[in-house]
């Protein structure tokens, strides 16, 4: 565990130094970051300039949801993104060989390679989003409130971890898989809406099949409404599951790994 | 003429081969566009929920609107254009185009239309399980002239489309990575080319700022015509506008060639 840190940390040194090398990259990912979120908060802020209301949510409700789906994606970004990304091209391009050859778990190794420290500042503001949203709302949530929403947070980023890491398996399957991450960014379209929107099959598919809407809609309950121990459970049981189905997806689509092909 | 056409032929036959076969790839995008309308149909469901209309128009109307606009960018889109021009300058690919008698531009171009085919086709294959499923909301005006209309407008659109996306893989020639810049375009034609929700919808200065930029003519004018968000008069207008952007992008291209090849050096190829 130690040595899997210590790991972790070289590689975010790695990162650190790398950004400070290319400083004009670090601001205009940080920038193109906040353009996105900047795009999601407007969609909200134009549709509620024609109704009072989304599914009983107010405006600022809204906001708090929105902010909070944003903050686990930001933490995806920072955390993530770049090393899974670039293992989608590495298993097309043959490169994935180094990642086979180092002495350590792979999809670690392949997952924490790279930190993007644009998401990671982003995440603040995603932060400052939820923080103004509840100061609106007039929200006073008790220290393990926020706790139990820091810990929400933490089980949504291990499930958009696993989403990602599933699609980015599916190029093991297939000749490439450039363009197939930006699947992912459509189910993550899901987690800035709020539960009571979906019914019938839409409930059963994206509220208990995948759990998407779950990610967002916990934390953000625990916030407007404190403690719910349905939310709670259902999002800790979803992470578990998720997670291992990753885990179990990324190891068949690894059989299939045939070094350097096109 | 007849000589230069065969030759593109040519480009445009390779470029529907190479695309084909990233055929999978382009169909699993769009079986998740269908999530996309999904997303939509929730959203703008609950919104209209407490209302009869919003900006003046239906539940159906707005959902026809997302589902054309979903076709549209399957249709003249572009995809990923510009990495592939950044990569073949990157690469020094590019050399063997300056000196063989072949215009770049209507290389790629080409290429560009294949790829659309392709795009366009198996955009086809989800539209045949949305369409049943949302055949009790979708409404189309019956107006002839939006349809005789529609085909020069989406071709205007892709020119636009492509032209921008060939201006981003220019770029490659004074920046070593341009993905940075191909996003940050990206948030901003979704939000001004009226992908994330109508433009119509946005206070009337903006919407009418966004009329003279090239964005709402990437695949907002077009949508709009065919989903009668748009009347007769303002859609000619539109149409001067739209070949105004598509002149000064081209020229744009010219230029950003000319001057990213005195700064290339040719290496590798």
């Amino acid at each position: 565990m130690t040595k899997y840190f210590q790991i972790w940390l070289a590689s975010a040194r790695y990162s650190i130094t790398r950004t400070l090398m290319f400083r004009f990259d670090f601001f205009l990912w940080a920038l193109v970051e906040l353009f996105w979120m900047g795009v999601n908060l407007l969609l909200i802020s134009v549709i509620y300039e024609h109704t009072d209301s989304i599914a009983g949510w107010s405006k600022y409700e809204m906001l708090l949801l929105v902010g909070t789906s944003l903050l686990v994606q930001r933490f995806l970004m920072g955390f993530f993104w770049s090393s899974l990304f670039e293992m989608g091209r590495n298993i097309k391009s043959g490169a994935f060989d180094f990642f086979l050859a180092q002495p350590g778990n792979i999809l670690f190794m392949a997952s924490t390679r790279k930190l993007d420290l644009d998401g990671l500042c982003n995440s603040l503001v995603a932060m400052g989003v939820v923080a103004y949203a509840a100061h609106r709302l007039n929200l006073h949530p008790s220290a393990l409130d926020l706790l139990l929403y820091a810990v929400m947070i933490l089980c949504g980023l291990i499930i958009h971890y696993s989403m990602l890491v599933m699609t980015i398996s599916l190029a093991f399957w297939i000749t490439s898989a450039q363009g197939i991450e930006g699947s992912y960014f459509t189910l993550a379209e899901f987690s800035r809406l709020p539960r009571e929107a979906f019914k019938g099959i839409a409930s059963v598919l994206f509220v208990w099949l995948l759990p998407v809407v779950v990610v967002s809609n916990a934390p953000a309950q625990i916030l407007l409404h404190g403690f719910q121990p349905v939310w709670v459970l259902a999002l800790v049981a979803a992470t578990f599951a998720w997670f291992g189905t990753a885990v179990f997806v990324f190891h068949r689509g690894l059989r299939r790994y045939a070094s350097a092909s096109s | 003429m007849l000589h230069a056409f065969a030759k593109y032929r040519q480009s445009f036959l390779i470029g529907l081969q190479s695309n084909l076969v990233y055929r999978m790839n382009f169909a699993v995008r769009g079986f998740f566009s269908l999530f996309h309308l999904a997303v939509v149909f929730i959203l703008w469901g609950a919104a209209y929920s407490h209302n009869e209309s919003i900006g003046g128009f239906s539940f159906g109307q707005t959902l026809t609107y997302f589902l054309v606009m979903l076709v549209m960018q399957f249709f003249v889109g572009a995809f990923n254009e510009d990495y592939q021009i950044s990569e073949e300058i990157r690469s020094g690919l590019i050399n063997q185009f300056i000196l063989k008698p072949i215009n770049y531009f209507s290389y790629r171009f080409s290429i560009f239309l294949a790829a659309r085919l392709v795009t366009g086709a198996l955009i086809l294959i989800p539209l045949l399980v949305a369409v049943p499923l949302l055949k009790d909301y979708l409404t189309l005006p019956s107006e002839a002239w939006r349809y005789l209309l529609l085909t020069p407008a989406m071709m205007l659109s892709a020119l636009i489309q492509f032209s921008i996306a060939y201006c981003f893989g220019m770029l490659t020639f004074w920046f070593l990575e341009i993905q940075g810049f191909v996003i940050l375009s990206m948030a901003i034609e979704s939000l001004l080319g009226g992908q994330m929700f109508p433009l119509d919808l946005l206070p009337a200065w903006i919407f009418h700022a966004a009329k003279f930029l090239p964005f709402y003519y990437q695949t907002y004018f077009p949508t709009a015509i065919l989903t009668g968000r748009i009347e007769f008069a303002a859609t000619i207008q539109g149409f001067g506008i739209q070949l105004l952007w598509v002149l000064v992008l081209l020229a744009v291209n010219q230029l950003l060639w000319t001057r990213g090849l005195r700064r290339h050096t040719a290496v590798g190829g």
